[in-house]
């Protein structure tokens, strides 16, 4: 099994750091413009927070801009909130249908190794790829936070960021289990599939009618916004999120070893 | 001597496409046996149910004494199975293929790789993605037989081969069994089934037409008849009596004639 797992973490290490560059380094970027951008956002801030739903689609109407947190959680928040979740969806959902897509299960498969294994293996490599993708991003952002030496809500940062792994853990389990029906690699459903989420919950936030729904969203309770102005975590909303991320992996594994595997 | 394979009554219907139906047969200890039929035929379906990639709905498959549905992990790291396609990781090397083969097999499979890679001709430094089928095949030769199995299952080996590696390759194959172990070859060339198996089964539309051994397979009474008469050349199959044959043939005006023992394919296309 460790060797699979091993395997997998070599498949995907470009993917990683390509990824974790881009998400992190943009984000690294946003927090060192923040010191420039401080003076002409103090003046946005009250206009931004006055724009009606889409201050509260984007948090504005919570948080000012004008405060490295308000900033962090506007800005930062929105590049890795969708950064990390195309991340989790680009590496979950190949990771079992590309045994098929590239006709290689016919030779990992032939070697004296349970299904069940495999999928277990190929899981972990997942959340392991998802893990070092967050401890690289938020390294990058607390190097940025100290260079920039402004003062920093670092239980809000650490809760948002605790949000987001779980967040990227339940869209990643969402398109490992869609991996595991396929055939053929579906890199585009699960980036749609991600964009829909992001969508979802913007309306959900947006439209009065579909508030209550807004559970049913992975972005609702990782969201920055809420979670640097209340300090609060949305239990309910979490607690489905890890419901749905649980129920995924089994209906993967479950799917999977039963599967006649094409060739 | 011990069966090593033992398929009964096998059936794996896909729905809408045809799979195999009541396949039974049974292969002995030390045999080299040939799995033929025309493509569609079911040899990959039985042989993928064989080996515990798909499912099937009614029968039992044995291996080495095993059933495929409690003990699939044990029996495969007895076998030593080789695609068609021998599809790899692209990104990959061929001796990182190799090493990742012999580890998921948690044995030091180093030595036997050597040797293999040597008499095969293999360059372990090349990516996967450089390679052609034959060199792919190679590979796949290299880690079906690293470990030293029981029993080798291979799918049309010799496809994409030059002559000199297929040689090679049937003389590596005869050395393992020499020393015991069992070999299913699945091959659309007839003449590898000649030379090479003991014995051989013959699938057609999903079902198994006969399993005999291949001196009884390819005995025939049939002649191939090749005349020419009246300035037309005339070329037939004739099984029946040799006597009744050539009291007709006196009674033609002949200006040549051949009778000679009709080609391999000719042989086994009768199954097909």
């Amino acid at each position: 099994m460790f060797t699979i797992y091993r395997h997998e973490m070599r498949e995907y290490v470009k993917s990683l750091f390509i990824w974790a560059l881009c998400v992190g380094g943009v984000g690294v970027l946003c927090i060192l413009l923040f010191s420039s951008m401080k003076d002409s956002m103090a003046g946005l801030t009250e206009s931004f927070a006055s724009m009606g739903a889409f201050s509260d689609a984007f948090g504005m109407s919570q948080l000012s801009i004008a405060t490295l947190k308000g900033f962090y959680a506007t800005e930062v928040g929105t590049i890795h909130g969708l950064g990390g979740a195309m991340f989790a969806a680009v590496i979950s959902a190949n990771m079992l249908s590309k045994e098929e897509d590239g006709h290689t299960s016919e030779f990992l498969f032939s070697l004296p190794i349970a299904r069940a294994k495999a999928v277990l293996a190929k899981w972990s490599a997942v959340m392991s790829h998802i893990l070092l993708f967050n401890l690289f991003c938020v390294s990058l952002y607390l190097v940025g936070i100290f260079v920039l030496g402004e003062e920093m809500d670092l239980r809000g940062f650490f809760l948002y960021h605790g949000m987001q792994l779980v967040m990227q853990l339940e869209i990643g389990g969402i398109c490992f289990c869609l991996s595991a029906f396929q055939r053929k690699n579906k890199l585009g459903l699960a980036l749609g599939a991600v964009l829909l989420f992001y969508a979802y919950d913007l309306m959900a936030r947006v439209i009065p009618d579909l508030s209550d729904y807004k559970l049913f969203g992975p972005f609702s309770y990782a969201n920055a916004a809420d979670l640097f102005s209340t300090g609060e975590i949305y239990g309910e909303a979490a607690a489905l999120g890890i419901a749905v991320l649980a129920a995924c992996v089994g209906i993967a594994h479950a799917a999977y070893v039963r599967k006649d595997l094409a060739v | 001597m011990q069966n090593v394979i033992e398929i009964d009554s096998l059936t794996k219907n896909y729905g809408k496409h045809r799979g195999v139906t009541d396949v039974s047969f049974e292969v002995g200890e030390g045999d080299i046996f040939g799995f033929l039929g025309p493509n569609g035929a079911g040899k990959s379906t039985t042989i993928r149910s064989m080996l515990g990639f798909i499912r099937f709905q009614a029968g039992r498959i044995r291996i080495l004494g095993k059933d495929i549905c409690k003990d699939k992990e044990a029996i495969l790291s007895e076998i030593g199975y080789m695609p068609s396609e021998s599809m790899f990781y692209p990104a990959m090397k061929v001796k990182e293929i190799i090493q990742m083969a012999a580890d998921v097999r948690k044995q030091d499979c180093r030595r036997e790789a050597e040797k293999l890679c040597e008499r095969l001709q293999v360059d372990i430094d090349k990516k996967i993605s450089d390679l052609s089928l034959g060199n792919r095949k190679k590979v796949g030769i290299v880690c079906a037989m690293q470990h030293r199995p029981k029993l080798f299952v291979f799918d049309e080996p010799t496809s994409g081969l030059d002559p000199l590696m297929q040689s090679e390759f049937f003389k590596l194959i005869q050395e393992y069994v020499a020393e015991g172990a069992t070999c299913m070859l699945s091959t659309h060339v007839l003449s590898e089934i000649k030379s090479y198996c003991r014995n051989a089964a013959i699938m057609k539309e999903g079902k198994l037409q006969c399993v005999d051994s291949v001196a009884n397979l390819t005995r025939t009474n049939a002649k191939r008849v090749k005349l020419l008469r009246e300035g037309k050349r005339e070329s037939y199959i004739y099984e029946g009596d040799i006597n009744e044959l050539l009291q007709k043939l006196a009674g033609y005006d002949i200006e040549d004639i051949l009778i000679e023992e009709p080609s391999l394919d000719e042989i086994f296309m009768r199954f097909y």
